[in-house]
């Protein structure tokens, strides 16, 4: 009774969407928390922005859910059918958000490399309001999937080319790709209605991967 | 000599002043860190704004202490190192 009456509140395809959001953001949290004392203690850069990445993970997927609902309650079938400043505002700090996380994530590797802090982290967050403020303008999936298919392009070359030379063995960078493929993915999944045949495919690897981070991270910090 | 990293520097500087039973004086100090004078303030300041090690002034001179807080860097200075490492961060 009590499974029929959530059923029929809830449909089995927004549960689904909020109980992944919730493990994706539990992942992303416990890794922030848990190195919370390491970078307290060491204040290295890398570590920072490797941190602030799944703080914006978390912030990127609690807005998914809750544009994801939001489409819901309205009867809506994608974000840019709901006009009012509540779906405007949800769009660009869930557009802001990813952008910044990819950001991080990339900068957190790259930061010996680019030293120029002071200019490139500004750089990044100006870079990441104009990407919200045309999503937000145009409103059109095309010219986003557009602008997320040349960032994830541009991001994965850049990381490469930078650590090309590296000579020492780690699989790390294919799981960092595998964090951007999906991260990506994420967000098409958002824009595009008809993507969502994948979302199950989607869904279930994007949680292996955070699990698989989060799982080296308490290793790593003892946790 | 190969060139050691800021984090390796606070390091090494923590285990000499915990090696001299937790008070050495600067000049020593500064002596056995190995870096030029310019360099050892910068990582002393940072240290002190950071409550690695405080200083303490007696008949003597100037006296520097290792914290809990700089005891407990020392602790977790591999896992960070590690975890530095393994995330190629």
């Amino acid at each position: 009774m009590m499974m029929q009456m959530m059923q029929q509140l809830i449909p089995a395809g927004l549960a689904t969407e909020l109980i992944y959001s919730f493990v994706i953001i539990l992942c992303s949290l416990l890794i922030y928390y848990s190195t919370k004392e390491i970078y307290k203690l060491s204040s290295y850069k890398g570590l920072k922005y490797f941190r602030e990445a799944f703080f914006f993970f978390a912030l990127v997927y609690f807005f998914k859910s809750f544009i994801r609902f939001f489409i819901f309650f309205l009867g809506r079938k994608e974000i840019f059918e709901i006009a009012s400043s509540l779906g405007n505002l949800s769009l660009f700090i869930f557009i802001y958000a990813s952008s910044i996380a990819v950001f991080y994530l990339v900068y957190s590797v790259m930061y010996k490399k680019w030293n120029h802090e002071k200019t490139i982290i500004p750089t990044l967050h100006i870079t990441a309001v104009i990407i919200a403020l045309i999503s937000m303008i145009t409103r059109s999936s095309r010219i986003i999937l557009g602008i997320e298919i040349i960032l994830f392009i541009s991001l994965t070359i850049i990381t490469f080319i930078s650590h090309k030379n590296t000579k020492k063995p780690n699989n790390l960078r294919f799981i960092y790709l595998l964090i951007l493929i999906f991260f990506f993915l994420n967000i098409i999944d958002l824009i595009t209605p008809n993507f969502r045949a994948f979302q199950i495919f989607i869904y279930l690897f994007s949680i292996a991967i955070f699990i698989g981070i989060l799982y080296k991270v308490l290793r790593k910090v003892g946790g | 000599m190969r060139k050691r990293n800021k984090l390796e520097i606070i390091k090494d500087i923590l285990e000499i002043i915990q090696f001299y039973h937790n008070s050495i004086k600067p000049t020593p100090l500064l002596r056995k860190s190995n870096l030029s004078s310019t360099r050892f303030k910068e990582y002393y300041n940072e240290m002190l704004e950071k409550e690695f090690i405080t200083e303490t002034q007696s008949k003597s001179g100037k006296c520097i202490h290792m914290t809990d807080k700089g005891n407990m860097f020392l602790e977790k200075y591999q896992t960070i190192i590690n975890f530095i490492d393994e995330f190629e961060l």
